[in-house]
């Protein structure tokens, strides 16, 4: 499409196909990296188990908080880092020990060895008296010993917030480039119907055996309309997720007053007035409360396990213990949640019934989280993202495609600079989390920021492989593929076994053992990088091929026009 | 593209004006949709929802009125000037009911 006839649209076909183009280029990166991360997301946990070798047990319930609770939290304070971030924003010096305690909090699931522990501390002085200093601990739930902070859990400390924030966090910048990414999506998906008019042919429409061009669309086509309501679902609700958080925060802001109010609602229906009462009192057995709340689900036919705990204004008067149900069973996170005098350990109350928008809000969010037990969805869910990844990428492959030949006669260097990014963002990704993988398992256990040097393996190994794009794209320029989407299909075919290789050697945990034990978090993951590998050679071994075919051709039609 | 003086003068305009309608689509569309779900949180708050029902609801369709916004307006034929104004507004307008709202309640 020539910039200048772009700007008056006939109709509105015409618009949305230069939307769904320009947009879909300008995003498309981006969109892929959330989806692709995404996917793995969903096998986060497991990501950990394979990341972090102390970690390879068995999912362990809410373990006792008198018994490892309670010391465990005790002993946490906020890091150093954490406590100087938030300096600049109190007035005074920062107290030496944190015990203003605003919140403990617990949170598993049906998938969780380690148990991860959420802190919020007042800080005195704070200019926002609302901020409160966090911090964080992983504890191994059966003796509550301490899991190192440097140990970074791959899958849901940095696979997963990448996916929704590409771990940029200054200003949430991240939050705002995913977030306006997945506008774009649910915009392309849209205008990508509105294009297409013969949607329903289209679905089973694949000529593998076509001109490139051709099958590069139908498969991007296909892709896209199989899994439509997959991607409308997630682009969707992940928007739902974090409108209120980051996106439209409009109950902290403009609408802060109807917040408080609604506080004010809910503590007078929990009996206890809002806020601290600034007078000091002790904390009731919480055990015994956590079994009440158990007792008192299974009154209701609806026996499980603690899924959160939390324990508000800690040691003082106006203090409370929530227990909430693990929603294993079920699509919401958790539920159910029963109040306790933190003091005295008397019942304050039991959840109501959830609300109809509240039970569609816990549809949508629970759905996307996905932390109940249902491993066929969950596969489900990974081909999902993977098809949204292959729809993007294709989409990407004919954009290039369709222009190559052309800008190479026009002397253009537009279809060199997308290709280069494309293998890039496909191929390399993939490189970079490899390089991650086989970082994890080669830096010595006890390096000081470990997690740190795994993250610069992550970024530098992406970085190295736009920079081997950019750097083999000239073929690009004459309308010939680049050497690269071949060289880097090699590099992953070779790290992903070398991954798994690794994994043996340093842990002893070969998949002939992990298999034997049954332990799927680190077989699975073997087992899919080996695929992985396969899957790689054998397109390397085709882009190769082509390759050859494609440079004789080349030399005969360089004029000839094409679409 | 021509390089006719007399034609390349009216094609920057008409650019200037292409990108002063998409960021109304992206900037007053955000706006506008700022002022909805303000809106409709407050007046389903003072009907009686519950505040984080009405703020999950008044969130999801707003985020669905964001995006059917945005694809109008990208499409649109009409002026970007007067798209902003609608915009924004608008948007001002229903913010400010929310505010008012708010003070009769709280």
């Amino acid at each position: 499409m020539r910039q200048g006839e772009s700007i008056v649209f006939q109709s509105f076909r015409q618009a949305m196909a230069w939307l769904h183009t320009w947009f879909g280029l300008v995003l498309g990166f981006v969109l892929m990296a959330a989806f692709f991360f995404g996917a793995l997301s969903v096998f986060d946990r497991e990501i950990d188990r394979w990341a972090i070798p102390s970690s390879r047990f068995e999912p362990q319930p809410m373990p006792s908080f008198e018994k490892v609770l309670r010391p465990a939290f005790e002993r946490m304070q906020p890091l150093p880092a954490s406590i100087e971030a938030m300096r600049p924003r109190v007035d005074g010096p920062m107290p030496a020990h944190y015990d203003s305690i605003a919140y403990w909090s617990a949170y598993t699931t049906h998938r969780d060895p380690v148990l991860a522990l959420y802190a919020g501390y007042q800080v005195p002085g704070a200019k926002n008296p609302e901020e409160l200093l966090l911090a964080e601990a992983t504890i191994d739930p059966r003796d509550g010993r301490v899991l190192p902070n440097d140990q970074l859990k791959i899958g849901s400390g940095f696979f997963y917030p990448l996916h929704y924030s590409l771990t940029l966090d200054w200003k949430n910048l991240g939050f705002w480039i995913v977030g306006f990414s997945a506008l774009v999506m649910l915009a392309a998906l849209v205008s990508g119907v509105v294009m297409h008019r013969k949607l329903f042919r289209e679905l089973f429409t694949f000529r593998p055996g076509k001109a490139r061009l051709r099958s590069v669309l139908d498969l991007h086509n296909l892709t896209g309309v199989v899994a439509l309501p997959f991607h409308f679902f997630f682009a969707f609700t992940g928007l739902v997720i974090f409108a209120s958080t980051y996106y439209f925060p409009i109950g902290h802001t403009q609408l802060h007053e109807l917040h408080e109010l609604h506080e004010k609602h809910e503590a007078q229906e929990l009996g206890l007035p809002h806020g601290r009462a600034g007078v000091p009192a002790g904390l009731a057995n919480v055990d015994a409360m956590v079994a009440q709340a158990q007792r008192r689900w299974e009154a209701r036919g609806m026996a499980g396990d603690v899924g959160f705990l939390v324990l508000q204004h800690v040691g003082d008067a106006n203090g409370y213990v929530s227990v909430y149900r693990a929603g294993t069973d079920r699509i919401a996170l958790v539920g159910q949640g029963v109040h306790f005098k933190a003091s005295t350990g008397q019942l304050l109350r039991e959840d109501p019934p959830t609300t109809a928008v509240g039970r569609v809000s816990e549809f949508l969010t629970g759905l996307h989280l996905q932390h109940f037990r249902h491993w066929l969805l969950r596969w489900l869910y990974v081909f999902g993202g993977l098809a949204g990844c292959a729809c993007i990428a294709t989409g990407l492959v004919f954009f290039v495609e369709k222009r190559k030949r052309q800008h190479a006669r026009q002397g253009s260097q537009g279809a060199r600079v997308v290709d280069a990014l494309a293998v890039a963002t496909v191929a390399g990704m993939g490189v970079a989390v490899l390089c991650m993988l086989v970082a994890n398992r080669l830096l010595p256990e006890a390096l000081p920021a470990r997690g740190d040097w795994e993250r610069h393996a992550f970024w530098g190994a992406w970085l190295l492989s736009l920079l081997h794009a950019a750097w083999r794209s000239g073929p690009v320029a004459r309308g010939l593929p680049n050497p690269a989407w071949r060289e880097q299909a090699w590099a992953i075919a070779v790290l992903a076994p070398l991954a798994v290789l690794l994994n043996w050697i340093t842990t002893g945990d070969h998949l002939l053992r992990t298999l034997g034990a049954g332990y799927w978090p680190v077989a699975g993951l073997d087992l899919a990088l080996l695929v992985v590998a396969v899957i790689a050679a054998a397109s390397a071994r085709r882009l190769g091929r082509r390759a050859g075919a494609c440079s004789r051709d080349a030399a005969e039609d360089v004029e000839a026009a094409h679409a | 593209m021509s390089r006719n003086p007399a034609i390349a003068r009216p094609v920057r305009q008409r650019r200037l004006q292409f990108a002063a309608r998409l960021a109304a689509a992206i900037l007053g569309g955000y706006a506008f949709t700022w002022g909805f779900i303000a809106a409709a949180m407050a007046v389903l708050f003072k009907a009686g929802m519950e505040f984080h029902d009405a703020e999950f609801l008044a969130s999801a369709l707003g985020l669905l009125l964001f995006l059917a916004l945005f694809l109008y307006i990208v499409a649109s034929r009409r002026r970007p000037a007067m798209i902003w104004l609608a915009l924004l507004g608008g948007g001002a307008l229903l913010a400010a009911a929310a505010s008012l709202l708010q003070a009769s309640v709280a």
